[in-house]
């Protein structure tokens, strides 16, 4: 009897279209260990295309429980999910890891501010799905500090940026902020109604926006964990959705940012 | 010695006109600007071309001259 060729293998592995894309290190997708901070509309969608494109080890941290004004762009949250006010965190790892069941997501329901200090450090890479200035800057901190590549991504209404930090080669968060972000430091810009304190109501997020803006984190996410260092965004990228627009802004270094002295 | 410049507004397309002294700085024009317009509160910074400008420089330190055009624009801070 000659030899059978299994004409199934191909569908056995799941991964077996993203292998075909020759620049995507698969092995070092899967076993990266990242950091989601926030899983309201940009986290649900960041943490979805992550466990799509294959990554397997990640921790998702947020304090906030689901609002009814979450479903409209948050892909893992039900009816039942606000009328139990479940947390957020706990929702999205649950069913995100019904996509794939050898995916491992952490749910973490504190603040990260209140997380232990080797906290982060034991993550190779952070992506930030925040609603507020102060805690961009407590993550834009410790990454820069600790050298661990970090992927801010922001949204309000049609407008959107991603901003790619790699310490200590690029500028970071705080390099490109001005007394109108410290007005704000504090404030939330969130989808979540009633429950959280807002300033002025604003349309923080909206799912066309979300979804451009949580790809272009997780596109690069993929570079920087598949050693491709040089095609990774180095500056803003800058959406505006009305305009139909999307360009590279250029963020400096600032000698006077408390991370750049003397630089 | 003042310098004239014109700023955009990147949400309604209008622009104004606005006299600076080389002392001014890049923050005072994001503020002047936003409250000439009213702006929604929020984060704002001032674009010429392709370089976000640092706010704390001086317009002399950002090498705005006479005539240039730049532009106000939303930083967004939601997720």
């Amino acid at each position: 009897m000659g030899e059978s060729i299994d004409t199934d293998f191909l569908e056995r592995d799941r991964h077996e279209r993203m292998r075909r894309i020759p620049w995507i290190d698969l092995d070092a997708v899967r076993t990266a260990r990242v950091l989601v901070v926030g899983a309201g509309a940009l986290g649900n969608e960041v943490v979805k295309d992550m466990v799509l494109a294959g990554f397997a080890g990640i921790s998702l941290v947020d304090m906030d429980h689901v609002a009814r004004s979450n479903l409209t762009r948050c892909v893992f949250f039900r009816e039942q999910d606000s009328e139990r006010r479940r947390l957020k965190a706990e929702v999205v790892a649950e069913r995100a890891m019904e996509l794939d069941p050898a995916v491992k997501i952490t749910p973490y329901t504190d603040r990260i501010q209140d997380m232990p200090e080797d906290f982060i450090p034991s993550h190779s890479m952070i992506l930030g799905c925040l609603d507020n200035v102060a805690t961009r800057l407590h993550l834009n901190a410790h990454c820069y500090n600790e050298g661990i590549p970090y992927i801010d991504g922001a949204m309000d209404g049609l407008i959107g940026k991603v901003q790619v930090v790699l310490p200590p080669e690029t500028a970071c968060l705080q390099c490109g902020m001005n007394k109108t972000h410290s007005k704000i430091m504090e404030l939330r810009f969130s989808c979540t109604g009633e429950d959280v304190t807002f300033y002025e109501p604003k349309v923080a997020a909206e799912i066309t926006t979300t979804s451009i803006v949580s790809a272009v984190q997780v596109r690069e996410a993929l570079k920087i964990v598949s050693g491709r260092a040089e095609a990774v965004l180095s500056n803003v990228f800058y959406y505006d959705g009305l305009r139909n627009v999307s360009e590279t802004l250029e963020v400096s270094k600032n000698p006077d940012c408390p991370h750049h002295g003397g630089q | 010695m003042t310098t004239r410049i014109s700023v955009k507004n990147a949400e309604t397309g209008s622009s104004v006109e606005m006299e600076l002294e080389a002392e001014n700085t890049v923050e005072e024009i994001i503020e002047s600007a936003a409250s000439y317009w009213e702006v929604s509160p929020g984060a704002y910074v001032l674009r010429r071309g392709k370089a976000v400008l640092r706010g704390q420089s001086t317009i002399v330190e950002a090498k705005i001259r006479e005539g240039d055009v730049v532009e106000l624009i939303p930083d967004p801070e939601g997720g």
